[in-house]
């Protein structure tokens, strides 16, 4: 699943990021496959969504989100 | 041991890197620009132990050494120059405690530069409190190099950082990482075709157009040794860089760092869950922008209405003293009050950026960008273009400036061309003095009208700078990558010195800066009203005596006739003339047209015009406010400010791209000067059309 | 004699302010240009 599904509250890993589409920036930030992420908040819409990925805390767009592959701890 | 070495400040955004460079440097500092960008320059000196002068450059914040912005590109342009005259014999990497992890990242590619590098582990006062624990021996060893843990809030460990920084021969400059094992194949032949230079700095220019010595990135060609690679390799091998970085930092951070959960509060978690609600957080939002507003109307009018009064007092009192002739009267007409009209600004500048400044600190901005990100993109804006939209009612310029963390260009573009509506601190003294003169003093349901009005013209403002995002948004046909990353930081208690700081050079920057062009505008302006050519100016008193001989006036009133016959004959009389035709239909005559015309410079010039125009020949002592409630409209009869031209004025004002120095910023950011003309013409016709209207409707 | 003195004193304070503003808007001083994003997307987002 991506990280555009992610539900508030929840936990996942991040499996893969596809890095055309993704800022540098963003992987600088920690949003590398291997490290945690949790959906902190959302605005409306729940976009742009508020996470803490690996200790970062910071808010991406949905469009970008959808990027992201993620696994659910519980899955 | 030299006396004086350079030492540059870099750290990720957040992490309290001008905290550490107000300490060092406290009033010692300075603000400017990199030459020939309007990146902001903060620089400073610090004295070290044993008569060392520390030469100390805040560099612009950054997350790691692949530029993205203007700003980033500065960091990297200096520290891959040795033969800039600012290239630090020492580079101090700032950390946040709580971010170690990230905050490192730009660590382990600075010591790759092979600079002497100190790691300062700011905010310590918060480890307790956040269950963090550091073996700092250990995080020495493994980062090989020397750590001050500091906290600038209680004032511990700065001592330290400058015997660090003046024993910084003692560091070790090797590098962290070997730059080699990204991709075995691909730098061993980079090392071949380039066998003198450091492969990570080539690896840095071949990664981003940044000038290196005498290498460019153009001259980075195949070789039989050495193959280019396309875009999206690189992009990957750039991805491979930052894991093996943060593999590196991990395990540092395993040996050196211990945090237990158990016993780390957050305040974030409980704020952010009312502060970004989806109800709660723009209500509390709309509630602090209305107390903001109303609290620099309220505060800064009693040292407004004072600074007023004072310089029409100082106006009079240079007349009366000094020996009467035509340098007096520049300085008591032209000069004097020239600064009244930049001295009576720094109350409400003040009191605008002690609140933005506040917002900034304590992280809350962050959390109206997360807020208003959604609503914004549906005008083709960013949530990032609140900030430059709300210091807009600032100033342009500042705003402008402040676009520049905005990621997607076509959205920049747009933020950078609308923020010139939202009502800037230099409009407020011509709303204000027209608002006072033409709307009555009423109330309803308890608001005054005069404050309704004032309302209204900010959310006219705000309206036409969203409205305008929205046409241009349809209509701009511009290819752009999306990004919006924005980081979250933790909430903090503003420093007292920080703000102080910002308050302080914000000020002075006006003053100085847009201050001396409205003060030599005014000595302009004055001679322009004070001379003129031809015998009717030269000869106005024998003229007017003549044409009054048989009224019997009595000797103040003819002195009146024949200041005013100078004035209507004097070189701004002459131009004003020459205007009036084309804004007579909005209600306004020749010396209204002067005012408008002058204050192209600035918006702010239009009441110091008109306060050198009616001080001009007038003797007794009086505020600009009832000078100009006095004004006859030459044609029509009646006071010359009604509501009619009142109302066409402000609107005008509203409305205008009436300011040199935004479009100079305007053409500086976008780089050409398309968008300024471009800025420049319909705003100036939707002001003139806008005006039009209203002043036929109404009179 | 005073009159003199201080037309001298007006036509100094008009020439600085002139000088000064010309300097600022019309004619600035040759600086290196900088590198800043042309209206296309040239990757310095």
């Amino acid at each position: 699943m991506t990280l555009a599904e992610l539900k508030r509250g929840q936990n996942a890993i991040i499996t893969d990021v596809s890095s055309k589409k993704i800022p540098l920036k963003l992987l600088e930030m920690g949003c590398l496959p291997g490290n945690s992420v949790e959906l902190v908040q959302v605005a409306p819409f729940s976009d742009p969504m508020y996470l803490n990925i690996n200790g970062t805390h910071l808010a991406i767009r949905k469009e970008t989100a959808i990027h992201i592959l993620i696994e659910t701890n519980d899955a | 041991m030299p006396k004086q070495i350079n030492v540059a400040l870099i750290g990720n955004p957040n992490t309290g890197k001008t905290s550490v460079f107000n300490a060092l440097t406290g009033l010692n500092q300075k603000v400017g620009n990199y030459p020939g960008i309007t990146v902001e320059k903060k620089e400073g000196v610090c004295k070290l132990p044993r008569g060392v002068k520390a030469h100390i450059i805040d560099l612009p914040g950054t997350y790691s050494l692949n530029a993205s912005s203007l700003d980033e590109s500065v960091v990297i342009e200096l520290l891959l120059n040795k033969n800039d005259k600012d290239y630090p014999d020492v580079a101090v990497v700032i950390t946040d405690v709580e971010n170690l992890k990230r905050n490192l990242l730009i660590y382990t590619q600075i010591k790759d530069l092979e600079i002497p590098t100190i790691l300062v582990i700011n905010m310590s006062d918060r480890m307790a409190y956040k269950g963090i624990s550091l073996d700092i021996e250990k995080l020495e060893a493994h980062l090989d190099t020397k750590i001050a843990l500091i906290s600038t809030r209680k004032k511990q460990g700065v001592d330290n950082l400058k015997d660090l920084i003046s024993n910084y021969q003692n560091l070790s400059i090797e590098p962290c990482l070997s730059t080699q094992d990204i991709d075995i194949d691909y730098f061993k032949g980079l090392k071949k075709a380039f066998p003198n230079q450091s492969l990570y700095k080539l690896w840095l220019v071949i990664t981003q157009d940044v000038n290196f010595g005498k290498i460019s990135r153009n001259t980075i060609k195949d070789t039989s040794s050495f193959k280019t690679k396309k875009d999206s390799d690189l992009k990957r091998l750039q991805q491979k860089e930052t894991i093996k970085r943060y593999q590196f930092i991990n395990n540092v951070l395993k040996e050196g760092q211990t945090i237990d959960l158990k016993t780390a509060k957050d305040l974030r978690i409980k704020l952010d869950r009312i502060l970004t609600h989806k109800v709660w957080g723009y209500l509390i939002f709309g509630i602090i922008l209305l107390t903001i507003f109303q609290a620099i109307y309220d505060w800064s009018s009693v040292p407004m209405d004072f600074i007023d009064n004072a310089f029409a007092s100082l106006s009079d009192w240079t007349k009366n003293t000094l020996p009467a002739g035509a340098f007096t009267n520049l300085l008591a007409e032209g000069i004097i009050s020239g600064l009244g009209g930049i001295v009576i600004f720094i109350p409400q500048i003040a009191f605008l950026f002690l609140f933005i400044a506040v917002l900034e600190e304590s992280g809350y901005m962050s959390r109206v960008v997360f807020l208003m990100d959604r609503i914004m993109r549906r005008f083709g804006l960013s949530g990032k273009s609140v900030v430059p939209l709300i210091s807009g009612t600032a100033c342009a310029i500042p705003a402008i400036m402040a676009t520049r963390n905005i990621e997607s260009w076509k959205e920049r573009l747009i933020t950078i061309l609308v923020t010139p509506f939202t009502t800037c601190s230099a409009r407020l003294p011509v709303y204000l003095i027209i608002i006072s003169l033409v709307i009555p003093e009423g109330r309803f349901f308890g608001l005054s009208y005069q404050a309704l009005t004032l309302m209204l013209l900010y959310l006219i403002g705000f309206g036409a700078a969203v409205g305008s995002a929205w046409i241009l948004n349809k209509i701009l046909k511009i290819k752009s990558r999306k990004f919006f990353v924005v980081e979250m930081p933790n909430y903090k208690l503003p420093l007292f010195k920080n703000v102080a700081l910002t308050v302080l050079e914000k000020t002075k920057s006006f003053i100085f800066g847009a201050g001396k062009i409205i003060l030599a505008i005014s000595i302009v302006l004055w001679f322009l009203a004070s001379y003129g050519p031809g015998t009717e100016f030269n000869n106005a008193e024998e003229i007017v005596t003549e044409q009054y001989a048989s009224n019997n006036l009595s000797q103040i009133e003819l002195e009146q006739k024949i200041a005013s016959h100078k004035l209507e004959h004097s070189f701004i009389g002459i131009a004003g003339h020459a205007i009036e035709p084309a804004i007579r239909p909005l209600g306004y005559d020749w010396k209204i047209g002067i005012a408008i015309v002058s204050s192209f410079a600035a918006r702010e010039v239009f009441v110091g015009t008109l306060a050198t125009i009616y001080s001009v020949g007038s003797d007794q002592e009086a505020t600009i406010k009832n000078r100009m409630a006095a004004e006859v409209n030459p044609i029509l009869g009646g006071p010359l400010f009604n509501l009619a031209s009142g109302i066409s004025l402000l609107l005008f004002y509203a409305f205008a791209m009436q300011c040199m120095s935004t479009l100079a910023i305007v053409k500086r950011e976008t780089n050409s000067w398309k968008w300024p003309i471009l800025q420049l013409t319909i705003m100036t016709a939707i002001a003139y059309i806008v005006a039009f209207i209203a002043y036929q409707f109404l009179k | 004699m005073n009159g003199i003195i201080q037309n001298i004193f007006v036509f100094s304070s008009l020439t600085i302010a002139v000088v000064f503003l010309v300097r600022k808007f019309v004619w600035t001083p040759k600086k290196k240009t900088a590198k800043t994003c042309d209206s296309n997307d040239c990757g310095c987002h």
